[in-house]
């Protein structure tokens, strides 16, 4: 390019160039300027040529391009300065580029200044700046909410890690930032874990929680109600790299909200639960039924409750049932099951024995197994014998606090209220709330002490009910058991109900008994029998006991008959007791034959002495003479000596019979004594010429005395000689059979006869011209001394058999 | 050989005197208790029969004192009463019932002394 065209093209510039030029020189006058400048110097541009720069721009708001060109000027480079216009309406900002230009000789003399307008760019910076603060501002002003909002607000990592705490949850919870700064969410109850993963998972897809009710934990472990916001934090790619959790304490609220549930419906709960109480007698029912209504959140709320009944007995207060969760997890689930099933004090007493608080839980048998003495200093104690109630916030401060309490239960604060029902107090009921550590106030006081007055009574009825249904259950028992016949008669004679005793007498169902008239089931008759005492106290409405002896029924009994009056004085019928003395009565009669028979043996031996000496000289000496004589006084002696004889065998039998035997037994064989017997009336024998036939087989071993059973046995063996009289058989058998030894007497004489048979063992019946009529009496006798029985067979012709039938002794 | 025979009854005392003479035996007889003592002291009898019923002491006590003096002699309990079931008697070697047939009693103390 020539310098022509150069110098074309610089004016070209120059001129039309957007940004204002000036030219100065060093005293600052212009020497040349663009039409530019206008734009700035706000003057036309020939005005200004020649002009001082700083006449030109001058004052305040003004550009100053004699500035810049000044550090030109002074430093020989070139100098850039950014300069606000302040002048206009709107701020101008310029910038100044200040050009030295050299002379040949090297001195600069004239300085270029380009004058850029830099508005646009300018606010932009300030916007930007403004915005910054803004941003900045804003930033602080959040952190100051986030600090000093009321709320916690808390943020975590992903895997629930916390990342910022505020004072809000310093607050609540009580754990300082150091605390909870890189921690695992530290308010988050042990229980709720796992669900709290799972709201974790939720934020993590994106789904944001509001106001979710649940339960947070304290530093101290104090559990708390919380509403809650979860929502994710991004960053800015969009991607969810954490979890703010905003949280509110809502226990007071939901506190108040209590309060004002329980002010509306404390007088229709009362209502229901003394009417829901008052429709059961059963006493565990009940007891469940007061407790459930104690700690459901609809009722009075307490997290546990123990219901103590006095033991009068053992002068303590029992246990007698408890209802509580057993830990906080069980607590956790009870809650929140019933808070979503939304059920109702009604609802859950109307499901009280398949319910969530079931019988039988671990709470409930701690509960029972808690047992408190009243002559204890305690609370409880002083609740029973003071009829106070108590309400401990704190056990370790309370001297009164019941150390079984504390130990078994871990509770740290509880209330005791005395349930009072007439005057007397018959139990305790104690609450805590060991879960929630919700302090318990005046107004659960007053509620409590309310409820309890109202349950009171409900659980003294119950009570009561059960010990009559006890001794109901007991009475009827008795009634079973009892071995007499125990009967209930209406006054037309119909039985009403009878104990075993009766059908069993009577071989006969109860159906078959009650409801038919009685003397006809007991005495099968269709009029009331005229002796009867039942008859009689049905008449004159007054108790009869007497001895009847009833054919019908075969014995003898005491029956007893007393009118059953009701509270109203209705005859309601009888009560009958009939008690069998049939064996008594024999026993009895036994006794007083046994008392003549002793007094009888007493005379006897005297009698005896006095009787049988004389006999003894009269019959010894009679033998003497029918020695010495010969012919017919021989004879005469003889018959003296037999009749003495036969004498001294009466008094034998007779004092056998009547003489107290001691029984002195031993090991002998059945076989020697039917030996000895046989020896014995071995001469007899011979001399009827009767056959004896002997079947003794192996030896039975028996324990009797000896010489009682040979007395038994002979009397049989000498009935059977003088039955068979002369040349006939007797035979003899000994055998064992089941447990016993068999000794079988027969003989072929002419047997007994039908008529005789019954009365054989009678005393002093005899069918032989001699004798005296005890010797079987006798035989019987001893045998049943020996537990043993005789059995006879016989009719008239074809002889007899006699079975003497003894136990064998067991080895 | 010497028989001791206590009965306070003069009849069975004269009786069992001349039975038991018959039968070889040399008798002595005593009627009540004292004499028996005496007798049994004095005389030395091989064998004594005793009745119970006595007018001074009674046949028991006599027993015991006899036994403790010479307890090898034996002694027969001959009662018109069946004591058989009083302890007391059983120290005695035989027991017998008094009976007009003397044959069991002869036997007895025939038996007895041949041990």
């Amino acid at each position: 390019m020539d310098i022509r065209n150069a110098q074309k093209f610089t004016e070209m510039i120059f001129k039309n160039i957007r940004d204002g030029i000036v030219i100065l020189d060093r005293d600052y006058r212009i020497l040349d300027a663009n039409e530019s400048i206008e734009k700035w110097a706000k003057r036309p541009v020939a005005d200004i040529i020649n002009s001082d720069c700083r006449d030109v721009f001058h004052g305040e708001g003004q550009i100053c391009p004699h500035c810049a060109a000044q550090q030109a000027f002074e430093t020989g480079q070139i100098s850039t300065v950014t300069q606000k216009n302040n002048k206009q309406d709107t701020a101008v900002y310029a910038e100044l580029s200040a050009y030295p230009i050299k002379s040949e000789s090297g001195e600069i003399r004239e300085c270029v200044v380009f004058i850029q307008d830099i508005t646009d760019r300018m606010l932009c910076h300030d916007e930007v700046l403004r915005l910054y603060d803004e941003v900045i501002q804003t930033k602080e002003y959040l952190e100051s909410i986030i600090e000093h909002s009321a709320d916690a607000i808390v943020t975590s990592d992903l895997n629930g890690i916390i990342t910022s705490w505020n004072n809000g949850a310093e607050r609540i919870y009580h754990f300082t930032k150091e605390d909870a700064l890189g921690n695992f969410l530290p308010f988050v109850p042990e229980f709720l874990v796992d669900s709290e993963r799972d709201n974790n998972r939720k934020i993590r897809d994106g789904e944001v929680l509001k106001r979710v009710e649940t339960f947070r934990k304290k530093k101290d472990g104090a559990i708390i109600s919380v509403s809650l916001t979860l929502s994710p934090i991004k960053n800015a790619g969009g991607e969810i790299i954490g979890i703010s959790e905003i949280s509110r304490d809502i226990s007071e609220k939901k506190n108040v909200e209590k309060e004002l549930v329980r002010r509306n419906q404390e007088l229709s709960r009362l209502f229901f639960i003394s009417s829901a109480m008052r429709g059961t007698l059963d006493l565990d029912r009940l007891l469940r039924m007061v407790l459930t209504a104690v700690t459901m959140g609809d009722g009075l709320g307490f997290n546990r409750a123990i219901l103590f009944l006095v033991d009068d007995e053992k002068h303590s207060l029992r246990g007698a049932m408890g209802v509580g969760p057993a830990s906080y997890e069980e607590a956790f689930h009870v809650w929140e099951r019933l808070s979503n099933e939304k059920k109702t004090l009604p609802d859950i007493m109307e499901e009280i024995d398949v319910g969530l608080l079931r019988k039988d839980s671990f709470f409930d048998k701690l509960s029972q197994s808690i047992e408190i003495p009243l002559s204890t200093e305690t609370s409880l104690a002083k609740a029973v014998n003071e009829q106070k109630r108590f309400n401990i916030d704190d056990v370790g401060k309370e001297p009164l606090s019941d150390a079984v309490l504390i130990q078994q239960l871990g509770t740290r604060a509880f209330a005791a209220v005395p349930l009072i029902s007439r005057n007397r107090v018959i139990g305790v009921l104690w609450v805590d709330n060991y879960f929630n550590n919700r302090a318990i106030t005046e107004e659960d006081m007053h509620f409590l002490t309310a409820f309890s007055n109202h349950v009171a009574s409900a659980i003294e009825n119950a009570r009561l009910f059960e010990r009559v249904k006890l001794a109901e259950q007991e009475l009827e028992n008795i009634f079973e058991s009892i071995s007499d016949m125990v009967y209930f008669v209406t006054e037309d004679y119909v039985i009403k109900n009878i104990n075993q005793a009766v059908s069993k007498r009577l071989k006969k169902s109860p159906n078959e008994i009650i409801g038919k008239k009685c003397h006809e089931i007991f005495h099968g008759i269709h009029e009331p029998w005229a002796a009867c005492p039942h008859r009689k106290s049905v008449e004159m409405r007054e108790a009869f006991v007497q001895e009847v002896e009833d054919p019908f029924l075969g014995g003898t009994f005491i029956m007893s008959c007393s009118p059953i009056i009701d509270i109203s004085g209705r005859f309601m019928g009888t009560v009958n007791i009939l008690s069998d003395i049939t064996e008594l009565k024999n026993l009895r009669e036994r006794v007083i034959k046994t008392d003549r028979m002793a007094a009888l043996g007493e005379v006897a031996a005297r009698v005896a002495h006095e009787i049988r000496n004389p006999l003894v000289s009269l019959g010894g000496f009679a033998r003497r003479l029918e020695k010495r004589l010969n012919g017919g006084l021989k004879e005469y002696a003889d018959i003296i000596g037999k009749e003495v004889e036969r004498l001294e065998t009466i008094l034998n039998e007779i004092l056998s019979f009547v003489k107290e035997t001691r029984v002195r037994k031993e090991n002998v064989s059945a076989q020697k004594l039917m030996e000895e017997v046989v020896s014995l009336s071995r001469s007899e024998i011979d001399d009827r010429e009767i056959a004896l036939i002997e079947d003794f087989g192996e030896p039975v071993e028996l324990y009797v005395d000896p010489n009682r059973v040979k007395d038994a046995l002979l009397n049989v063996v000498r009935n059977a000689i003088q039955a068979v009289e002369h040349a006939g058989t007797i035979s003899l058998k000994i055998y064992r059979k089941n447990k016993t030894c068999v000794i079988e007497i027969g003989d072929s004489g002419p047997g007994i006869t039908e008529e005789d048979l019954p009365f054989i063992f009678d005393p002093f019946y005899t069918t032989k011209k001699q004798g005296t009529g005890l010797g079987l009496t006798i035989t019987h006798r001893i045998i049943e001394e020996h537990d043993g029985r005789i059995e006879v067979e016989s009719r008239g012709g074809k002889g007899s058999v006699f079975r003497l039938v003894i136990p064998i002794k067991e080895a | 050989m010497k028989i001791l025979v206590v009965d306070d009854d003069l009849h069975i005392q004269r009786l069992y005197k001349e039975e038991f003479e018959d039968e070889g035996y040399e008798v002595v007889v005593a009627s009540n208790g004292q004499e028996a003592i005496e007798m049994f002291e004095k005389e030395a009898p091989d064998i004594v029969t005793l009745d119970i019923l006595l007018p001074d002491i009674d046949g028991i006590r006599i027993l015991r004192q006899m036994k403790e003096k010479n307890p090898k002699i034996p002694i027969i309990m001959s009662t018109a009463y069946d004591y058989r079931d009083d302890f007391a008697v059983w120290a005695s070697e035989a027991y017998i019932v008094k009976s007009s047939d003397l044959d069991e009693l002869k036997a007895m103390i025939k038996n007895l002394l041949s041990k």
